[in-house]
This record gives C-alpha cells, sequence and structure tokens, in this order.
C-alpha cells in the first residue's frame, strides 16, 4: 500500500508534497523554532535527500484531517550527539522499531508524527515516513526543542511515552513500556542507549489520531516551514530576515512575535560538571547591545536551549515560551552548542503553543523544573509592561 | 648559514607572489599574473627572481609552494582521479550513502556510484567491533574496481579511534589492485564525524593525480635550472612539509594561500598571538595567529560544494579590499562594495583617470598611499586631478565606513574581549585606515608586507598533529599524552622534520560528553625544523 492509498482510503485530498526545497525550507525554520538547542539537523536532512533521491515521496497531512481510531507514533533519535555524527543509522533501524511496536500494540502503524523542531528529531519524522510509505502529520509535541523525552505536550495533555521501542543498528530491540511514568520511560531509554554504543533510534509515543488532534501542537511544521520560508526570502530580496519571520509569522498565524534586542555575544559562562550531572551544557550567555540597543545588556540562562531572557535585569521571557538569536544578516540561528564570543545577533521571541502553557506543562517545563527560582510569566505580559513604562 | 637562500611562492587567484630570501633579508620580489594552468606562473616568478638577483643557484637550500592546485581542480571538476570508495560501517549507516549532498557533476567528475561501497564492519566508541569486517565484500569490490578507478578512498567507523579495519582493508585493496593506484586512509585525514571525513577522504584521493602532475613539473623546473634543494608544499597551518608528501595529503594544501599569510606576518612582525589582516583587490581575510600558528576552525569548511572537516585556518572573508567599488550621491556615501574593479584597478579607478570610485582612492585622497610600490608595474595615482575633486566629506565618510568594517572583523573573530595587535600584510594593506583601529592595541604594517604570504612559505618549519580517542580510567593521563606527543612527532618526521628538532605547539584534551567512562579526545600539534 502505497502513501496515496492511505490518503484515498481517508478521503484525504488535501496535502502537501515535501521537495528538497521545502525540507530545507522546514529545515531551518525548525532550526529558529529550537530555541538554541536540537544540535546539528544535517544527519536528518541527508536522510531526507536520500530517500528522495530514491524516488519516495514525503507527504504531509493536516492533523484534522486524521481518522480518529488510526495509530500513529514518533520516531526520533536518542543518545550522545558525537556518536550520531561518526555513526549515521541503518536505513531499516526505524523500520525495525515501528515494526516492533506494531507487533507489541496489536495494531499497524499509519502515520508518523515529529516529537520537536529543531535537530535530527525535527526531520527524522519526514524521512522514515517516506521510508515506511506512511504520511507525516502536521504536528509536534512542543513546537520547539526541549531537551527530555516526556517533555511534550502530549505528556501534559494525559498521552504517555509508552510503550516506546527503543532499535540499533544490529536490530537489538527493547520494548521500553512504564505505563504512565514518563521520568522512567525517559530513564531507561538513556540506559538502553549507552548500551547500544552511544544512540538508539526509538519509535515512541504511539497514540491515536483522536490523541493527536487533542494533544499535539497542531501546524507546527507549517509554522517552521513559514518561518523557513520567510529567511530564505529575505536572503534572495535581501531583505531583514528578522522582520521577515516576524512579519509572516504574524500574517499567516497570528501569532505576535518581539524583536527584543540587537547585540554581540560578549561572555559565555559556561557551567561545568553539568554535562555530567544533568547530561545538559547549562550556564549564561551575556549580549552586549549594538545599533539602537547601544549601552544596554542582555542575559540569556541556557540549559542545552535557551530557557530564559533579561535584558537590563528586567525579564522578558520565560521557557517555555520561544527565544531564538538569529543571525543579523542570514538569520540563521545561533545554537548554544555552536555559539562563540562575538557572534552578532537579534534576539526575537514567540510565545508557546496555549498547548504549552498548562499549569503541567508550566510544572513539566517551566522554570521551576530547571531550577530556576521564579515563576512562568507569559511572554506577552512581560512584554506589556515594558511598554507601560 | 646566512649565506644559505630561500625561495617561496605564493599562488592567489590573481597574482603569484615570489621572494628570494637570503637569511632574514629579502633580496628579490615579484608580483605577476597567476596563469590557467598555474604551474607556468611559478615558473615564470622563478625565473624572474633568478634573473633579477643573480644569485649562485648552488647556494639555494629550499625552495617551497603555497598553491591552488588542488582546490582549483576540485572547485572547476578538472582532472581528477576516478574513485573507488569504501565506507567500512554497515550494517549502520546504510540511511546516508557516501556522497549524498554532494553537487552531482563532481560526483560525476569522480566516476559516479558504480565503484562506491559500504562494507560490513567498522568499530563502536568503545573499541569493539560493530560486526566483523567484511573481507571478501572487499576483494570483490577491488577486483571490479581493477582498470577502472584511478585512486581509492577508505573511510571506517570511529577509525579515529580503531584504525584496524582501515588498515586491513587497505592490505587487501593492495593485494588486487597492486601499485597502480593510490590509497587514502580517512584516519589520516580527518577527525571524528564521519560523513565529513568519508568526503574528505574522496576529495583528498581525487586530487592525488592533480597534485603528483604538480609537484613533478616543479621538481623538474627546478632541476632544469641546476637547482639542488629542498622542495616543500605549504599546508593548512602554514607550515610546510615535503612535496613528496604532500602528494600523498593534497587536501591539506586547500587552505594554504591564507595559512601562509599568518606566518608570513608572525615571521615579519615577531607578534605571536593576534590578528592577521590580509587585504587584496577584492577581499580580506582576517585570520588569528595562537602561539606563531593560525586558529584552526572548529566549524566545517566547504570545498568545492562539499561538506569537510579538514583542520583549516578559522578565516573570516570580507568583501573589502584596494579595488572594492564605493557608490556614492554627491558627497555622501550609498554603499561599499561587495563589488570589486579587481586587478582591473588601473583601468577603472579614479586614481588612474577610470570612472569608478574605489577604496584605493580613498586611501590615495586621505594621503595614506603615498608612494609607488616596487613589486607593482603602475604608480599607485596617476590622475591626481580627480582625487583632489573628490568632496573632502565624501572622502571622510567612506573612510569611516572602511574603518569600521575592518574594526567588525577583527571584533567578530575575537574569542574574548580585550585589545589585541593587528598585522596588516597583503597588496591591498595600506589601502584601509591603520590608526586608532577599535580592540587594537596597535596596529603593524611590517616591511615587505606585500608579499608576506611568500615570505611565510619560507619559513622551514614543519607541522605535524596526531589525535588519539584515550579511556583514563584505563590510562595514566601523562603516558596517554606521551603516546600521543611520540605519534605527532613520527608524523612530523614523515612530512620532513629532523628527528630531535620536534617541539609541541599545543595539547588539546576534549572530553566525550554524555560518554560512560573517562573517555576523551587528546590531540597534539608538534613542530619540527627542516634543517639541522
Amino acid at each position: 500500500m502505497s502513501v496515496y492509498d492511505i490518503l484515498e482510503d481517508w478521503g484525504i485530498t488535501n496535502y502537501r508534497i515535501i521537495d528538497k526545497k521545502s525540507i530545507e525550507e522546514i529545515t531551518l525554520g525548525a532550526s529558529i523554532l529550537a530555541t538554541g538547542g536540537g544540535g546539528d539537523p544535517e544527519i536528518g536532512l541527508l536522510w531526507a535527500y536520500k530517500v528522495l533521491n530514491e524516488g519516495k515521496d514525503i507527504v504531509m497531512i493536516d492533523p484534522l484531517d486524521i481518522p480518529d481510531d488510526i495509530l500513529v507514533a514518533s520516531p526520533a533519535c536518542l543518545g550522545a550527539a558525537l556518536v550520531l555524527t561518526e555513526k549515521p543509522p541503518n536505513e531499516d533501524v526505524l523500520n525495525k522499531a515501528v515494526s516492533t511496536l506494531e507487533a507489541y500494540m496489536g495494531k499497524k502503524l499509519q502515520a508518523t508524527i515529529p516529537l520537536e523542531c529543531g535537530g535530527v528529531n525535527s526531520i527524522v519524522a519526514y524521512a522514515v515516513a517516506a521510508e515506511l510509505g506512511l504520511p507525516v502529520i502536521d504536528v509536534d509535541g512542543m513546537n520547539r526543542a526541549f531537551p527530555e523525552l516526556q517533555m511534550t505536550s502530549w505528556v501534559t495533555h494525559g498521552v504517555h511515552a509508552s510503550p516506546t521501542v527503543s532499535t540499533d543498528d544490529r536490530m537489538n530491540t527493547t520494548v521500553i513500556d512504564t505505563k504512565d511514568d514518563d521520568l522512567m520511560a525517559e530513564s531507561i531509554a538513556r540506559k538502553v542507549a549507552m548500551s547500544y554504543g552511544g544512540i538508539s533510534w526509538v519509535a515512541t509515543y504511539p497514540m491515536t489520531g483522536a490523541d493527536v488532534k487533542r494533544t499535539s501542537i497542531l501546524n507546527s511544521q507549517s509554522i517552521a516551514w513559514d518561518v523557513g520560508k520567510a529567511v530564505m526570502e529575505a536572503r534572495r530580496s535581501h531583505n531583514d530576515p528578522v522582520e521577515q519571520i516576524l512579519t509572516s509569522i504574524k500574517h499567516t498565524r497570528n501569532i505576535q512575535g518581539y524583536r527584543v534586542f540587537n547585540g554581540k555575544i560578549v561572555d559565555i559562562q559556561r557551567e561545568f560538571g553539568g554535562e555530567m550531572s544533568k547530561g545538559f551544557s547549562l550556564g549564561k550567555v551575556i549580549m552586549e547591545g549594538i545599533g539602537d540597543c547601544k549601552g544596554q545588556t542582555a542575559e540569556l540562562d541556557f540549559q542545552n536551549e535557551w530557557l530564559n531572557l533579561r535584558v537590563n535585569n528586567e525579564l522578558k521571557c520565560v521557557t517555555p515560551d520561544l527565544i531564538a538569536i538569529l543571525d543579523i544578516e542570514t538569520g540563521e540561528p545561533i545554537r548554544t552548542d555552536i555559539m562563540k564570543y562575538g557572534y552578532r545577533g537579534s534576539i526575537v521571541l514567540i510565545p508557546a503553543h496555549e498547548r504549552m502553557r498548562t499549569e503541567k506543562g508550566i510544572e513539566t517545563f517551566g522554570p521551576r523544573y530547571f531550577g530556576y527560582d521564579f515563576d512562568y510569566v507569559p511572554v506577552e505580559k512581560l512584554m506589556a509592561k515594558q511598554e507601560v513604562k | 648559514m646566512t649565506e644559505q637562500i630561500r625561495i617561496g611562492f605564493d599562488v592567489g587567484g590573481t597574482f603569484t607572489d615570489g621572494v628570494l630570501m637570503r637569511g632574514k633579508e629579502v633580496i628579490s620580489k615579484t608580483k605577476s599574473l597567476t596563469t590557467e594552468d598555474i604551474t607556468t606562473g611559478i615558473i615564470n616568478a622563478l625565473d624572474l627572481l633568478l634573473k633579477n638577483s643573480q644569485v649562485d643557484v648552488s647556494k639555494i637550500e629550499m625552495v617551497s609552494l603555497g598553491t591552488t592546485h588542488t582546490t582549483n581542480a576540485i572547485i572547476e571538476r578538472r582532472k581528477l582521479d576516478r574513485v573507488g570508495v569504501f565506507r567500512i560501517g554497515a550494517p549502520a549507516t546504510t540511511a546516508i550513502p557516501p556522497m549524498t549532498g554532494w553537487p552531482g557533476d563532481l560526483m560525476a567528475a569522480l566516476g559516479g556510484k558504480e565503484h562506491v561501497h559500504i562494507i560490513r564492519g567498522g568499530s563502536e566508541y568503545n573499541g569493539k567491533d560493530i560486526v566483523p569486517l567484511d573481507e571478501k565484500a572487499i576483494m570483490d569490490a577491488a577486483k571490479a574496481m581493477k582498470g577502472n578507478v584511478g585512486s581509492v578512498a577508505i573511510t571506517g567507523v570511529f577509525s579515529p579511534i580503531i584504525p584496524k579495519h582501515e588498515d586491513r582493508a587497505m592490505e587487501i585493496v593492495r593485494e588486487y589492485l597492486g601499485d597502480e593506484v593510490f590509497i587514502t586512509q580517512s584516519h589520516k585525514i580527518a577527525s571524528i564525524s564521519l560523513l565529513e571525513r568519508e568526503n574528505s577522504t574522496i576529495l583528498n584521493a581525487s586530487v592525488k593525480t592533480v597534485m603528483k602532475r604538480a609537484v613533478d613539473a616543479f621538481k623538474q623546473a627546478v632541476a632544469d635550472r641546476n637547482i639542488n634543494a629542498k622542495l616543500f608544499v605549504v599546508q593548512n597551518d602554514g607550515s610546510v612539509m615535503n612535496a613528496d608528501h604532500a602528494v600523498e595529503y593534497p587536501i591539506f594544501t586547500v587552505a594554504s594561500g591564507p595559512a601562509a599569510s599568518v606566518r608570513g606576518a608572525v615571521y615579519l612582525s615577531g607578534i605571536q598571538n593576534g590578528a592577521v589582516v590580509d587585504v587584496g583587490g577584492t577581499s580580506t581575510d582576517v585570520a588569528y595567529i595562537v602561539n606563531g600558528f593560525p586558529r584552526e576552525s572548529s566549524i566545517t569548511v566547504n570545498i568545492g560544494g562539499v561538506k569537510t572537516n579538514v583542520r583549516c585556518p578559522d578565516l573570516l572573508s570580507i568583501a573589502l579590499g584596494g579595488g572594492t567599488i564605493i557608490k556614492s550621491q554627491q558627497d555622501k556615501v550609498i554603499g561599499l562594495g561587495p563589488e570589486s574593479v579587481g586587478y582591473n584597478l588601473v583601468k577603472l579607478g579614479k586614481s588612474f583617470g577610470g570612472p569608478i570610485l574605489t577604496v584605493h582612492d580613498i586611501a590615495v585622497a586621505t594621503g595614506r598611499l603615498s608612494s609607488k610600490l616596487e613589486i607593482f608595474d603602475t604608480n599607485y595615482v596617476t590622475n591626481i586631478t580627480a582625487i583632489n575633486a573628490l568632496p573632502a566629506s565624501l572622502v571622510k565618510e567612506a573612510d569611516a565606513r572602511i574603518k569600521e568594517r575592518v574594526e567588525i572583523a577583527i571584533d567578530q573573530m575575537k574569542t574574548e574581549s580585550g585589545l589585541i595587535p593587528a598585522i596588516f600584510i597583503g597588496g591591498g594593506a595600506l589601502a584601509v585606515p591603520q590608526f586608532n583601529i577599535e580592540g587594537t592595541t596597535e596596529v603593524i604594517l611590517p616591511n615587505h608586507f606585500e608579499v608576506g604570504g611568500a615570505i611565510g612559505t619560507t619559513i622551514a618549519e614543519i607541522g605535524a598533529s596526531a589525535e588519539v580517542a584515550v579511556d583514563l580510567a584505563l590510562e595514566n593521563r601523562n603516558d596517554a599524552i606521551d603516546r600521543v606527543v611520540a605519534l605527532a612527532k613520527k608524523n612530523a618526521q614523515e612530512a620532513g622534520a629532523i628527528a630531535g628538532t620536534e617541539e609541541i605547539i599545543d595539547v588539546e584534551e576534549i572530553p566525550f560528553a554524555y560518554m560512560p567512562g573517562k573517555k576523551q579526545k587528546v590531540r597534539v600539534r608538534v613542530k619540527g625544523k627542516v634543517f639541522a
């Protein structure tokens, strides 16, 4: 059965075929929404090129069009980034994870859902969908990047990362069934990855079509695509990429983003030992204002991703709202794993989706979960406060 | 010793620079147009140096070459070897076959996908086999390659840690293909990151014949002139390697030009840490000196449309040079570059009676450029009236814009705040402002700045490095470092250094995050002498 048979079966006539240019736009947009994290998306991008080179179609569909009773899951990579760059996956590794998940659940998988925006995982769902002949659904579990498996809108709305099937290139397979204990799923999945040699490939978050509609960040892939297109368009027409992004998401998605700061990185304070204890790279970045912002100072907290922003000691944005630092000329996001002294960028803030801002959400990935001693305040309130002054 | 003579060449896109030195003294220098085949341009420059200096050729002890043969062949997709590709890593890695994402024309120039194989084998990070090496698959593939490829590239997963499968694969390939093919092993080329290392390895394999021909022609030209000197090629850290070694590792020469400029700047200024601003006709390269060598780039290096992890100098190129066009309206500057008149400056620039306002003209108007450089045929200005007619406010504003562009570039290359010395070199060095440059303690404009790169090639130091992954849970730290130092010294000797002259440049220890045990990478760079 091809992907088009599935669409016909569901009566879907409205779908988008993702070509090489589209996948590049989505990858760029997702990297921007990844809030400085997610890592290098290169392996995912090359995998997508490979399936396209083989003539397979990548087809994306709208979540509201899918039947309620279908089974979907998220294919993803979990483990040490360094091992991934040296040992890219076997092309069938996720087919194996998916078929094992199907056998365990007694039901066929009918679509894939991306886990997050940014890095390899943003794109793997597309490549694997094409390898399996399935559609990819225009959603994800956060519309940004976070460092742990349980940090999704799925979990905060009652869907669980269980069962998760974890595989390696030799087709070693582990079923992780932790019922409703998502922290346990995260913990076991990390240890399995280590035993495999540092990297694992998982089929996780099995859920129904109805769950997808109820708990996902809807159309998050389209938002990433719009952002990526805006930057590419700005580069072609020599416009300001940051302005182009803000105009685009306001116009097409009615999302109000903010450009709050233009500056350069003058200090990076990494907290060493953090990688050992938590598996994160963490610390603080100081930016000094340039141009209109001369004389001002911005301070960002990061733990793999940017989490909080203060400008002149005043709080401007708190996790899970989105912070991106974009290169002033190219719009390329500045990632926490490759940032350096002297990088010049504009800081852009984007409100997180409502489904990321629930009480359970703030508990799961708000500032206190990451060890900061203050409460979450929505970015639009923090910005309004400034305007009143 | 001071009687001994060294000759160096620095091939650029427009000009081939040459110098003939006796000790620290520059006896003769030339700047001639680079020819399409490159080699002819170098030989022309050699003859000019010999003619102008009239030195006794028997006194020449060293001739060295910073060249773009390799880079040009890759960029122009010309004269490349057909390459047989082995990746050792299945069942892992098959999702991304070798050369995925390469420009189609470059892949075709290497013979396409016909002799590209993913073989079962390779290692995990902890040294265990992913699976045992599939020797039969290598034999079968090698047989099919006979007569069909000129060069073979072998890349194994985690080979920078455990090269045994690459070594075995090379033995098998040699057995079936004999000495008629070149073989490149990835662990000799680059570090962790399979796809980029594999790309680097395949590119190295593809330019071996190109480099061999260049070296052979160079040897012949030198022999024809009765010069009995050691021959060297500049590598990416600005040091040299003997010419035969360069044939094995041509990919190590792709950034030899900018690297040689850094070494020249160090040599001429005596500064060991600071910025080098190399100003040409169309662009300016800003590099950073760390302990006398160019700082290495930590990001991927794109060669001919292919992402590689070949160690190259960390460079920031900006579109600013002597020929850069300044757009103006009345006495207002409305644009600075990126277009340049290039070597047509002497026809199109205002200083030469032409219609276009350039950075060079502003330098003349401010009085900074006030004498002819001996290596250029044309004087710095032939139409002073046009320059005097420029509005003073325009000159002032343009000069400020040029200065700011240079200041931002220097700042962007810093890794921490604080003031540093900057050395300005290159044919266009006088075209940009030199005083009160923000972020610097001082700007140094050394003698012979206009041929700094060529002078850099004559410093007879061999650079080499070694990189090993170690587990400090199993091995004493000092023992581990000593082991890597010994390996780096051995590599330096292979590249032409005299045993016992090696000095350590730096030792880097990089822990592997997210890994159990105390795994880390140790990288040692050394330099050694060519002459006792």
